[in-house]
């Protein structure tokens, strides 16, 4: 068996994930917000909102500066005549394997984020789940989606 | 038949019916709240509600219409929409023909149509004559299959007897074991409580109360509302029970050369066929009660084929001795490897499994202690806990043979499932940071199963293990060096039913 060669996603990605970041991990800021709304702010509550915004403000900024590097960092992929093999994941690491002749469709996909910095992220599904490689350069995705409907027509097809 | 024909009326009332049973929920919510205002009464709502059904199923059928041409089946349907459905015979993987107590009641049967797409799972044709819908089938098959096939019709609808294999009966002693451990009690449990909501002001405001608290000699408040539970939960289980004979009644499993056919129900005759190819996986589940007993349920999983909620799993059989299994399993499913060995999570690993099993539990027990001020017993729930989590260190397994793998674990009841190495849809291992620590990796795989999919998962294996899974899926056919090697240490032999 020879070793599945591995690939990183692209660079730009990391930046793409800080704007998203930044966005929705925002919306965690209504949970203190919610709290004082509901309990109002004396006494423990106040200090019960300024823990969990204070915590909440941790996260947001870990979630921009540090998180992206770190995953961009544990994302692989492999692609052969025979299977995707995918691996991510920081605390919880995950590795994925997709046998090509499972592979139902491929797409690309590209939001106005991921267009801004020309990156697609790239779908594969099977009859049972969907998988996603996140950030490649558009060009590069194209490819990779040739590659796998191409591999996947030449594996055999019976669901 | 080349002209547009509706269907019989009937169906106008079977559809409404349907529409009831789909929406069962929605329907007693709206009941929950029409039930609270005043000034509209809780039979009006009923009432209403049933007349606008009746409308919605007869505009239905008026707007229903199907025909034969030549050999393909031409449905238009849709009250504003109109959609046209044309199937035509090489496309068509299995009709069904069935009856329920209202097509019963008028001499009909309501015909299902399966394509191998999942879009056109609702091609049905709801109440038709028995004599139009073996027309129709025999028109949709005949080049197909053998023309014998469908030339001597049994007494059951539509099952010839040409190329049975086997025939299973579900025996009543098993059936009545079925029926009491079943577990759609919680089910019952809730829709009773709903309902008790509902005529609850009707009884608290008539004098059966005071009646009750008259003949009943005082008792203290705890007393009464254990009685209370207790004809609650004795009412659930009586539902549950009787739902379930009825479901299962007239049990019959008919083996064929290419399909399995499986058809059910006292007044609601079910019937369904699974040809081989769509088989993706089969679990058998040992639950909570059964277990002890000795007893277990058989499932499977198929492709593009479900039910109405879109999952595909179907009950293969319902109760059975766990000493039995492998001896249907070997007449149902003969390319199916049973028996081989596997490897169980490490000793290191019981630790974790005992600790997720209870750590929640024990807190969650902590917090309501200190707050309600609960009795001391509410203690005995995490220690169950404990041994909860050691069966399942004790229930989880990994096994693969040639082209097979095994997947055993326990959540409340123990499941062991069996899935052809060909119908893996994807394999997945997972490390969190503690399982990194001791490595140790918990392992999934998705197989299809209606219109989405099932997973079996194994936790806290040896991390070898789990890529040695990976290869095993990743080659057709286990290569020496993927085999479970003779000297490995947590070696046992698996499924264990005997």
């Amino acid at each position: 068996m020879s070793k599945p060669s591995f690939h990183k996603l692209a660079p730009n990605v990391i930046k793409v994930w800080q704007w998203s970041n930044s966005i929705s991990n925002l919306f965690f800021l209504a949970i203190p917000i919610a709290y004082a709304f509901f309990f109002g702010y004396s006494g423990l509550h106040l200090w019960f909102i300024i823990g969990s915004g204070l915590l909440v403000t941790v996260f947001w900024i870990l979630s921009i500066a540090w998180i992206p590097f770190l995953s961009w960092k544990n994302w692989r992929y492999s692609i052969n005549q025979k299977e995707i093999d995918l691996k991510h994941g920081i605390l919880f690491k995950t590795r994925t394997l997709i046998p090509l002749s499972r592979v139902q469709h491929v797409d690309t996909r590209q939001g106005p984020l991921l267009r801004t910095y020309k990156l697609s992220s790239v779908t594969i599904s099977t009859a049972a789940t969907t998988h996603e490689i996140p950030g490649l350069d558009t060009i590069l995705a194209d490819r990779v989606r040739r590659q796998i409907s191409t591999y996947a027509r030449l594996a055999e097809d019976d669901v | 038949m080349s002209e547009f024909e509706r269907q019989h009326p009937v169906a106008a009332v079977s559809r409404a019916f349907g529409l009831i049973r789909g929406n069962i929920v929605t329907i007693l919510v709206f009941l929950f709240v029409g039930a609270q205002s005043d000034n509209f009464p809780f039979l009006w709502w009923i009432g209403g509600l049933f007349i606008f059904l009746l409308i919605i199923g007869a505009a239905n059928w008026w707007r229903f219409l199907y025909k034969m041409d030549g050999d393909t089946l031409h449905i238009r349907s849709g009250i504003f929409v109109r959609k046209d459905l044309y199937l035509t015979k090489d496309r068509i993987q299995v009709i069904d023909i069935s009856s329920g107590v209202i097509q019963r009641l008028f001499g009909l049967v309501r015909l299902d149509i399966q394509t191998a797409g999942a879009t056109s799972r609702q091609a049905a044709i709801d109440a038709i004559t028995k004599v139009k819908a073996m027309e129709i089938n025999r028109v949709l098959r005949d080049i197909h299959s053998d023309p014998g096939e469908f030339g001597q019709v049994s007494e059951e609808i539509g099952i010839s007897d040409s190329d049975v294999l086997k025939k299973l009966d579900l025996p009543h002693k098993e059936l009545l074991i079925a029926a009491s451990t079943s577990g759609s009690f919680g089910i019952a449990l809730s829709v009773l409580a709903t309902i008790f909501s509902q005529i609850e002001p009707l009884i608290s405001e008539s004098e059966m109360f005071e009646y009750l608290f008259s003949i009943i000699p005082s008792q203290t408040d705890a007393v009464m509302i254990g009685i209370t539970i207790f004809i609650f939960i004795a009412f659930a289980w009586l539902l549950s029970f009787f739902s379930t004979l009825f479901t299962y009644g007239n049990f019959k499993l008919i083996v064929k050369e290419k399909e399995i056919i499986i058809s059910r129900g006292i007044f609601e005759k079910k019937r369904v066929t699974i040809p081989y190819n769509r088989i993706q996986a089969i679990h058998v589940s040992e639950g909570l009660i059964r277990q002890p007993l000795g007893y277990a349920s058989i499932h499977l999983e198929s492709a593009g084929y479900g039910d109405e909620k879109g999952t595909g799993s179907i009950v293969l059989f319902p109760l059975i001795r766990r000493t039995n299994i492998i001896q249907l399993l070997n007449d149902v499913l003969p390319d199916y490897e049973k028996e081989m060995p596997g490897i169980k999570p490490p000793s290191r690993a019981l630790r974790r499994y005992i600790f997720k099993s209870s750590f929640p539990i024990t807190i969650v027990t902590g917090v309501l202690f200190w707050y309600l001020s609960l009795n001391l017993w509410i203690w005995l729930i995490p220690i169950g806990s404990l041994f909860w989590g050691w069966l399942k260190y004790k229930d989880a397994a990994l096994a693969w043979g040639e082209d097979i793998l095994l997947f055993r674990s326990r959540q409340l009841s123990k499941s062991t499932a069996y899935i052809k190495k060909k119908r893996v849809q994807d394999a997945i291992i997972f490390q969190n940071v503690f399982q990194r620590y001791r490595n140790l990796c918990s392992v999934q795989i998705h197989v299809a199963s209606g219109d989405r999919g099932k997973s079996f998962m194994v936790d806290d294996l040896e991390y070898d293990e789990g890529i040695r899974l990976l290869n095993a899926v990743r080659k057709n056919g286990i290569s020496a060096e993927n085999r479970i090697p003779e000297e490995t240490l947590n070696k046992i032999q698996v499924p264990g039913w005997i």
